[in-house]
């Protein structure tokens, strides 16, 4: 079942399935070129408190995303984080 | 002449590199967004070829003013018969992140007949975790050179001079790629195939990066860690600073008791000690301190702590219609509100880069440092306690920068709440880049270009202010009564404006010389209370004012009036320019001066009632 990255806590590993249509086009394009593209594993790696911005690890590369464009990201969970 | 253009994405080691192959100092540190500027300089190994460094862009379909200003030039350039090459830095580390803009730099170079030689930074990273990249293939691939280097360490630089010596005679014909027609959604797709098959083998991100961060962004720690940094980059302005302003102090004092007694006429005696020594020196004492607070700021930047400070700061930022990302030049606004403005063009929403270019003059910048270190040391006990790590003066700095900062929140929020948004919000994306040991010498050496900057800028201004004042303050008695003099004339005319808050016509004439620059301020007190001698500087100044009766709340008042004024005609240049707006510079000097005025009102009013 597809939840979005943004409900990822620390520790979790997902694959992205799409993104929503609700994300604008140049953001869907944006964070594609930063490597998010569907079928990519991406990990859930730091969730600061207070609701800023959450650390996601895609290969090599370390971006934060806030939840106006995480939240728009469809994944599905590989392994959750015990 | 040849030219060579330098793209890539952005903390790719772009500046470092252009450094490295130009000779040049352009500003690197471990962010994305440091260059916001074209830079150009002849390649030292070639003379002949001139490279232009282009502002970091992570693709050319782009979405902040700062890419669409990288992007315009670029395409422009590339109609410029003298450009021969274009040189395309990726990341090796993390070829998913380049390989995009790699394809879309090579489709746009070959439809304007350019040769793109690729190069792949970071070489010495993944040789150090001996991880292996196909960098062959990948030429192959994308029919271009690809070569490996290290901007830091140099490997590779051969074969780069090698490469742009040896195709330079080959006609347009010969550059092809396949790519030309490409749709760019097609493009992404080979991006990412590319990226798999070609990019490193193996974990590179260090653990230790991890574990920073598990510290650095923890829920508790994090906000208590960034509040522990912040307090620690104000305390050593004073802490680090304060042995080298006293060398400038005693260095000025004894070049004083030499020359001032070795000349003979009364007048240019006089005019030595009073606006050189005075005016002037008193204003150079406080070059350390411009010194030490941009390289604490460099080595947040440098080390990857600036990215972390910008995301711990993102939420509560959003509170006042900001981003995380403005944090980066509002804290730059601490030294100088002129880089700042220009490390605004990063924040991709029109919006909140508007509201960010409100807050940095309310931002605590170095200009303001003199004169808050001045009235602080008039007015502050010097207690101190921890062996001198926490003192009354070091809090009251921290005070007085604090509610600079907080002014330009409240401004902000108040700003975004009360307009209409005209444009379409951006979401933020932050690149978090690895931790590293920050590179001591060209942070020294920045620094030392931003202090020289600061004097050579406000140098000149406060020259020219000092002798304007001191010939109003000399003549025409020939120095005999301030009072009766020019000056005295003219104070005595503004004095009513400058009563409520509980000055004399002294300080009206030093806050009026002051709209120019505002450290002009120092400089035009020194001048008007005649401290004659080397020691003239602080401490006699600082003296002088206990014994002008002054109070309490006057000072204060003088404190709120400088946190708010917009009083920098450099900076207000530079807004305008960035802005491309006038009537926004202009409404915001009027603004920012009655708020100044009436807050400093209300502040003698108020402290005069508790005094």
């Amino acid at each position: 079942m597809a939840i979005s990255l943004w409900s990822l806590k620390v520790g979790d590993r997902c694959r992205i399935e799409c993104f929503d249509d609700t994300l604008a086009d140049s953001y869907r394009v944006r964070v594609m070129e930063l490597g998010f593209h569907p079928g990519e594993v991406v990990s859930c790696v730091q969730a600061p408190a207070f609701g800023a911005p959450k650390v996601y690890r895609v290969s090599n590369t370390m971006f934060s995303l806030d939840e106006e464009v995480a939240a728009h990201i469809r994944v599905v969970l590989l392994t959750a984080n015990a | 002449m040849r030219k060579v253009i330098l793209i890539g994405s952005p903390n790719s080691g772009k500046s470092l590199l252009f450094n490295r192959l130009t000779g040049m100092h352009q500003k690197v540190a471990n962010f994305p967004g440091i260059t916001v500027d074209m830079a150009s300089g002849p390649m030292q190994s070639l003379p002949d070829v001139t490279i232009v460094d282009y502002p970091g862009t992570y693709s050319l379909q782009p979405i902040s003013g700062e890419e669409e200003v990288a992007v315009e030039h670029f395409k422009h350039a590339l109609d410029d018969p003298q450009v021969v090459h274009v040189l395309c830095l990726i990341d090796a580390t993390r070829l998913e992140k380049s390989v995009y803009f790699m394809l879309q730099v090579i489709r746009e170079c070959e439809s304007h007949g350019k040769r793109v030689v690729v190069l792949a930074n970071m070489m010495d990273i993944l040789k150090k975790h001996q991880i292996s990249i196909d960098l062959e293939g990948l030429a192959r691939e994308i029919k271009a050179p690809v070569i490996g280097i290290s901007a830091r360490t140099g490997i590779g630089f051969n074969d780069l001079v090698e490469s742009l010596n040896s195709d330079i005679n080959l006609d347009e014909k010969s550059v092809d790629s396949g790519i030309a027609e490409v749709p760019d959604a097609f493009l992404r797709g080979t991006a990412h195939q590319l990226a798999r098959r070609y990019g490193p083998k193996g974990d590179i991100l260090i653990k230790s990066q991890t574990r920073l961060d598990d510290f650095f962004l923890h829920s508790v720690f994090g906000g208590i860690s960034f509040f522990v940094i912040m307090y620690l980059l104000f305390q050593s302005i004073f802490t680090l600073a304060a042995p080298a302003m006293e060398g400038v102090e005693s260095a000025l004092g004894w070049v004083s008791d030499w020359v001032v007694p070795a000349i003979g006429s009364q007048m240019a005696r006089d005019f030595t000690a009073d606006a050189l020594f005075s005016g002037i020196g008193a204003f150079l004492v406080f070059v350390p301190q411009i010194f030490v607070l941009t390289f604490v700021i460099g080595i947040l930047e440098d080390s990857g702590y600036m990215a972390r400070a910008a995301l711990i700061c993102h939420k509560p930022l959003r509170v006042f219609g900001l981003t995380g990302k403005s944090f980066i030049p509002m804290l730059s606004g601490v030294a100088c509100a002129i880089p700042a403005i220009y490390a605004a063009r990063s924040i991709d929403s029109p919006r909140k880069r508007l509201l960010t270019y409100m807050a940095i003059p309310l931002m605590p910048c170095s200009a303001r440092l003199p004169v808050y270190t001045l009235l602080i040391a008039a007015f502050i006990p010097q207690v101190t306690a921890f062996g001198g790590l926490l003192g009354m003066q070091g809090l009251a700095m921290f005070a007085i920068y604090f509610f600079g900062m907080a002014s330009g929140l409240v401004v902000t929020g108040l700003v975004s709440r009360m307009s209409e948004d005209h444009y379409a919000d951006l979401p933020f994306v932050l690149e978090m880049p690895p931790y590293r040991i920050p590179a001591w010498q060209p942070l020294i050496r920045n620094s030392w270009n931003r202090s020289k900057h600061f004097v050579t800028k406000a140098g000149k201004i406060i020259f020219a202010v000092t002798v304007v004042v001191w010939i109003l303050g000399y003549f025409p008695n020939f120095g005999q009564d301030l009072a009766a003099s020019w000056l005295g004339y003219l104070g005595l005319w503004i004095e009513p404006l400058f009563a409520p808050l509980g000055l004399d016509w002294r300080y009206g004439v030093a806050v009026l010389t002051s709209f120019l620059a505002r450290e002009v301020f120092v400089g035009t007190l020194g001048t008007m209370f005649g401290i004659e001698g080397a020691e003239e500087n602080m401490v006699p100044l600082v003296a002088q004012i206990q014994a002008s009766g002054l109070s309490i709340a006057s000072g204060l008042a003088l404190l709120v009036f400088f946190a708010i004024a917009l009083m920098c005609v450099s900076t207000m240049a530079i807004m305008a320019r960035e802005s491309e707006s006038n009537t926004l510079t202009l409404k915001l000097f009027a603004a920012y001066g009655l708020a100044a005025y009436g807050l400093a009102v209300l502040t003698y009013n108020v402290a005069t009632l508790f005094s």
